[in-house]
């Protein structure tokens, strides 16, 4: 996978972040880290910055003092408790004194498992140091955040980001257009993993890559695109909505906030009256309110959906 | 009042089960050979004279062929129909209006004529004011033959009605009786049916053969063969009431006591009512602001259940139930959208059906997050639709992620699917 095969490999490699990154650097020189939080937008470079920091600091052979845990899939306190700890616990035996863990997607560890690394952190210090990567750095416990140096990852610059993927192109001997790099960049909305993965894939079809094969590849990569749905809910084929809702909730796993997001941005792209789309984005809004209220996200959606046949009947009747 | 006629559209392929195996002679009526026998033999004493009594007053547990019994006889014997259920207006005045001049002349070229009024139970105090008063007018002075059916002829408010009439009981038919029916309409439909699947059904409806035609029409419809399995999922859950009538009288319910005691006679879970409800609303409720209505009482009602749980306090639980049954009830009018099946909850037949898929997805998510420094969750989401396309377009790239990521070749299969 490309984004494995061009993840800088060094601090020096990284070309963004560059606060950040000279603050990481001084941490190798000292060898001797802070316990850390890397909070910002999804491909951003935090997972990047924590290995590079680990490699730079550990050398090549750093995999042997580093433990990558994601809190996503292994969220639960037992692991917080057993996995956690072992490896917090035994001792380094290079030149550096401790050992490097991650714990990715910090922010979807449950209060308990954070209350119970709290005091792990405090009690292995000597050992180990945490490097904590969340995308909001609010849904980590206050305890939690007053022991680590914090980091703020920012969006690339479009600029890097157009760099980024012309390197790649060279590399890997590809044809890309210009309108090709303008809907890559607009679609993927300064997730670099997410460009380098659309690139790849728009690579494999084997044409020169423009706009058209973009736009072909993220139709087909997002089954969960909403506008279908939309679509069907507006037209007045309420069944055929909500079905599709449930393949997005219950196959492709997205969340009702997600969801919801796309609707509200597609309300305005739809092609209704102007008044009308204020109306439903007051509508989208209500249900936002609701999903978190209620208890149910499908529940909540479809009456959303329901709420649009309505608006689709009476908008096509004129109104 | 309406003469009541069967028209061709009856025989179509998503008519009720009910009324296409409806009886077309009494003969064929379900079990209730004494009372069937009486009836018949009451209306031939009209051929001869007016008897003392000029009515029947037929009544017994619903769903034992009362109806279809009567209906039966009209065809039989050829006579002119008049019937009144509870879906007319039963004013005194209205009753007066058709029925009394009905009963005071003999029709045209002799053909006898027969009048029902179904569903006397149905008769309310406010409404149908007086009904019952003038049906008891009628009943004395009727020149022609007159049927009376309710579930309980002993009411107080049938006292003086009940002196004018002989009474006829219908009685549960029995479970035999009730099997060989059903086999008959399997045999129509071209099914093969196993007979634990439709003992089960019988059992489980409990002498109410109009709800075991329902049940097997539900279940049934569509397939060519019902086996136990496909029936036994229903064991337990709602003995008490069968749970499409427990829809039923919610979604049909006239006000909003009748939608809420539905849920008292439901011996099922709220939550999995809840999502029968869900489910079936947008089947029945065909016009768009009636749907969203309803909609948003269940999404309030889901607010609700949201929060019960947030504050674990059970008491707000009662406008959960409010809202998802009355609420919905009262969104529409209830025109009925003719014979709908109700459907098994699908969000809950999803889950079970998907997971297969998921369980492969998340396989193919932990390779990718041991490779990627994604979480698995992330991988399913971010990185498979990509991979999807490549594998498609791509066997040489294909091949080298394959490789890279371990990936073994039920996970290969599964993406170039």
């Amino acid at each position: 996978m490309w984004t494995e095969k061009y993840r800088p490999a060094t601090l020096d490699d990284i070309v963004n972040q560059k606060e950040i990154v000279e603050r990481l650097k001084s941490f190798v020189q000292a060898r001797n880290i802070p316990h850390c939080i890397f909070a910002g937008p999804p491909g951003t470079g935090k997972t990047t910055a924590a290995l590079c920091l680990a490699h730079d600091l550990y050398g090549e052979g750093y995999r042997e003092y580093l433990m990558e845990l994601n809190a996503s899939d292994e969220r639960g306190i037992n692991v917080v408790r057993e996995t956690v700890k072992t490896f917090a616990r035994t001792r380094s035996i290079g030149e550096v004194a401790f050992k490097i863990l991650i714990l990715d997607e910090a922010d979807n560890m449950t209060d308990d498992a954070q209350q119970a690394l709290r005091r792990t952190m405090e009690r292995y210090t000597e050992t180990a140091r945490f490097i904590l990567i969340a995308n909001y750095s609010g849904k980590i416990i206050e305890p939690i955040q007053s022991r680590c140096a914090p980091f703020r990852f920012t969006y690339l610059p479009r600029e890097d980001m157009v760099n980024r993927v012309r390197h790649i192109c060279k590399e890997e001997k590809l044809k890309i257009m210009e309108d090709g790099i303008d809907a890559i960049l607009e679609v993927s909305e300064g997730d670099l993993r997410r460009t380098i993965n659309i690139l790849q894939a728009a690579a494999s079809i084997g044409k020169p890559i423009d706009a058209e094969t973009v736009y072909s590849v993220i139709g087909r990569a997002n089954p969960y695109d909403v506008r279908e749905m939309l679509k069907l809910a507006i037209n007045g084929d309420f069944i055929g909505s909500r079905n599709k809702l449930r393949e997005l909730i219950l196959k492709y796993g997205l969340a009702g906030s997600d969801i919801i997001k796309q609707v509200h941005l597609e309300i305005f792209r739809l092609n209704i009256p102007e008044k009308w789309k204020v109306k439903l984005a007051d509508v989208v809004g209500e249900i936002d309110f609701r999903l978190i209220q209620g208890s149910s996200e499908e529940i909540q959606l479809s009456a959303l959906l329901a709420k649009l046949s309505e608006a689709g009947y009476d908008i096509k009747r004129g109104f | 009042m309406k003469l009541a006629t069967i028209s061709k559209e009856d025989f179509n392929l998503y008519s009720p089960w009910t009324d296409k195996y409806k009886p077309r002679t009494i003969s064929e009526v379900v079990g209730n050979k004494e009372a069937k026998e009486k009836i018949i033999e009451w209306v031939r004493e009209w051929d001869r004279k007016i008897p003392k009594k000029r009515a029947l007053f037929i009544y017994g547990p619903p769903g034992v062929g009362k109806t279809a019994a009567v209906e039966a006889l009209a065809n039989d014997s050829n006579m002119e129909f008049i019937e009144s259920n509870a879906s007319d207006y039963r004013t005194a005045e209205a009753v007066k209006k058709v029925a009394g001049r009905a009963s005071e002349h003999a029709t045209l070229f002799g053909k006898k004529r027969l009048i029902l009024f179904d569903e006397l139970d149905g008769i309310t105090g406010s409404a149908d004011h007086g009904g019952v008063r003038v049906i008891t007018e009628i009943v004395k002075e009727t020149r022609c033959p007159l049927m009376l059916i309710a579930n309980n002829a002993y009411e107080p408010r049938f006292s003086t009605l009940r002196n004018y009439c002989v009474l006829i009981e219908f009685k549960k038919p029995s479970k035999s009786d009730i099997l060989k029916y059903l086999r008959k309409i399997c045999l129509g439909e071209g099914m093969e049916v196993e007979e634990e699947a439709l003992s089960f059904i019988v059992e489980r409806t409990g002498g109410d053969v109009r709800s075991a035609i329902n049940d097997l029409q539900a279940l049934a419809q569509g397939k060519k063969q019902l086996t136990y399995q496909d029936v036994s999922w229903l064991a337990g859950r709602d003995r008490k009431e069968v749970i499409f009538y427990v829809l039923r009288s919610i979604l049909y319910a006239r006000d909003s006591t009748g939608a809420k005691m539905a849920v008292n006679a439901a011996d099922i879970d709220p939550d999995m009512l809840f999502e029968w409800i869900y489910e079936n609303v947008p089947y029945h409720l065909k016009d768009s602001k009636e749907l969203a209505t309803a909609m948003d009482a269940l999404s309030r009602a889901d607010i609700y259940r949201g929060r019960v749980r947030s504050t674990q306090n059970w008491t707000l639980i009662r406008y959960f139930l409010d809202l998802m049954t009355a609420g919905v009830a009262a969104s529409w009018s209830k025109r009925s959208p003719g014979w709908v099946p109700f459907r098994f909850p699908g969000r809950i037949r999803y889950l079970s059906s998907e997971k297969a898929d998921r369980a492969m997805l998340s396989a193919i998510g932990m390779k990718i997050r041991r490779r990627c420094h994604i979480s698995s969750v992330q991988a399913v989401k971010e990185v498979i639709p990509y991979l999807r396309i490549i594998f498609e377009n791509n066997p040489e790239m294909a091949a080298g992620i394959a490789k890279w990521l371990d990936l073994d070749e039920d996970m290969i299969n599964y993406l170039n699917k």
